[in-house]
């Protein structure tokens, strides 16, 4: 699939699908760093689901 | 050109999307879905209950899991690196003339036929102590007692060797027919030019067989990541857990103690980790890069 537009803040040309992967990837990161580092302290891991959902349309849209 | 969209297409597309998705995608996705259960079928309760992130939450703190993560990346990082320089050094070889080149291309691609549960059963018996022709070799001619039994880096070592010996055909085949279909002008240019070898592989030879290459590592890669038979057959995992690589790790979770709720959360990051790797790999060396006006 093709898409005209202007080059994100990814130093590589991507596709929203490409953005998507990489908004996965970093979702499932994110999680575990956090079940392993920050959930011992008290903070849910939903807290890093939002994060991760923030993140990911912020990367799908100006990646 | 633009294709026209068409049903016709669509409908000769279904059978490999079907068995995709009957073998492919459903699988994947069932794993997923268990990973987020407890599930001991053999266990007083047999039945699936579902328990949120607990399995990959125990994961991140497992002593065991995070041990065999860090001998995995170890022997794939050892592995494969051996296996591209070796298997290059080959193809380079197989690419000139000599006497019974023929024969020795053919010989060199055995390992590869051969089921890797054979291999480690071979492995054993060449590196079993009392009766091994390695261990006595090694004692024999300088002195060096073997015994993967015992020693942690000796089973990991020679585990990684096996892999070596085992995988290396494959990456020799591939870069010979890399090597076989590049056009011989730009190296008489070079030569022209006045460039030695080294500069010759860095800036033509490499350039050119990058697409074979790193398909290449990225098979060999994704296989090391899951490596389980042949490395169950040698060592068993051991001694202690110096050979315990994810997939041995996943095999002990699953089958012996029957958990596979955890052990599939572990084989779906098993397989997190793989795409992660292949993927900064394709990032790094071929990804097209943005330009920016």
């Amino acid at each position: 699939m093709s898409e005209e537009r202007k080059p994100g803040f990814l130093p590589i040309e991507t596709n929203w699908f490409d953005r998507l992967f990489i908004a996965v990837v970093l979702w499932v990161a994110l999680s575990l760093f956090w079940l392993r580092f920050l959930e011992p302290l008290g903070l849910s891991v939903w807290i890093a689901a939002a994060i991760s959902v923030v993140l990911g349309v912020w990367i799908v849209r100006r990646g | 050109m633009r294709l026209k969209r068409t049903g016709f297409g669509w409908l000769l597309l279904s059978p490999t999307l079907l068995l995709l998705g009957l073998f492919g995608v459903f699988p994947f996705l069932y794993v997923v879905w268990v990973s987020f259960h407890e599930w001991n079928p053999f266990a007083a309760n047999p039945e699936k209950v579902f328990n949120w992130a607990n399995n990959y939450r125990a994961l991140v703190f497992d002593r065991g899991f995070l041990a065999s993560l860090g001998v995995t990346l170890a022997f794939v990082f050892f592995a494969v690196s051996s296996q591209v320089i070796l298997g290059y050094l080959l193809a380079q070889a197989f690419m000139r003339d000599f006497p019974g080149k023929a024969f020795f291309r053919t010989i060199h691609t055995l390992p590869l036929i051969m089921a890797p549960i054979i291999v480690g059963s071979v492995w054993k018996l060449m590196t079993t102590p009392s009766i091994g022709i390695i261990p006595y070799l090694l004692r024999n001619t300088v002195g060096f007692d073997l015994n993967i039994g015992t020693s942690a880096l000796a089973a990991f070592v020679i585990t990684v060797i096996m892999d070596v010996w085992h995988w290396t055909p494959l990456v020799t085949l591939s870069l010979i027919a890399a090597l076989v279909s590049l056009p011989p002008d730009p190296f008489e240019q070079a030569q022209i030019d006045g460039a030695d070898r080294w500069q010759i592989f860095r800036h033509i030879t490499l350039p050119m067989i990058a697409p074979a290459l790193i398909a290449t590592v990225f098979i060999r890669l994704m296989d090391a990541m899951r490596t389980v038979d042949e490395v169950l057959m040698l060592t068993g995992g051991g001694p202690g857990s110096a050979t315990r690589f994810l997939g041995v790790h996943i095999f002990k979770e699953v089958f012996p103690r029957t958990n596979y709720g955890y052990g599939s959360a572990v084989s779906v990051i098993v397989l997190y980790l793989t795409i992660v790797v292949c993927w900064l790999l394709y990032v790094g060396l071929i990804a097209p890069r943005t330009t920016r006006r």
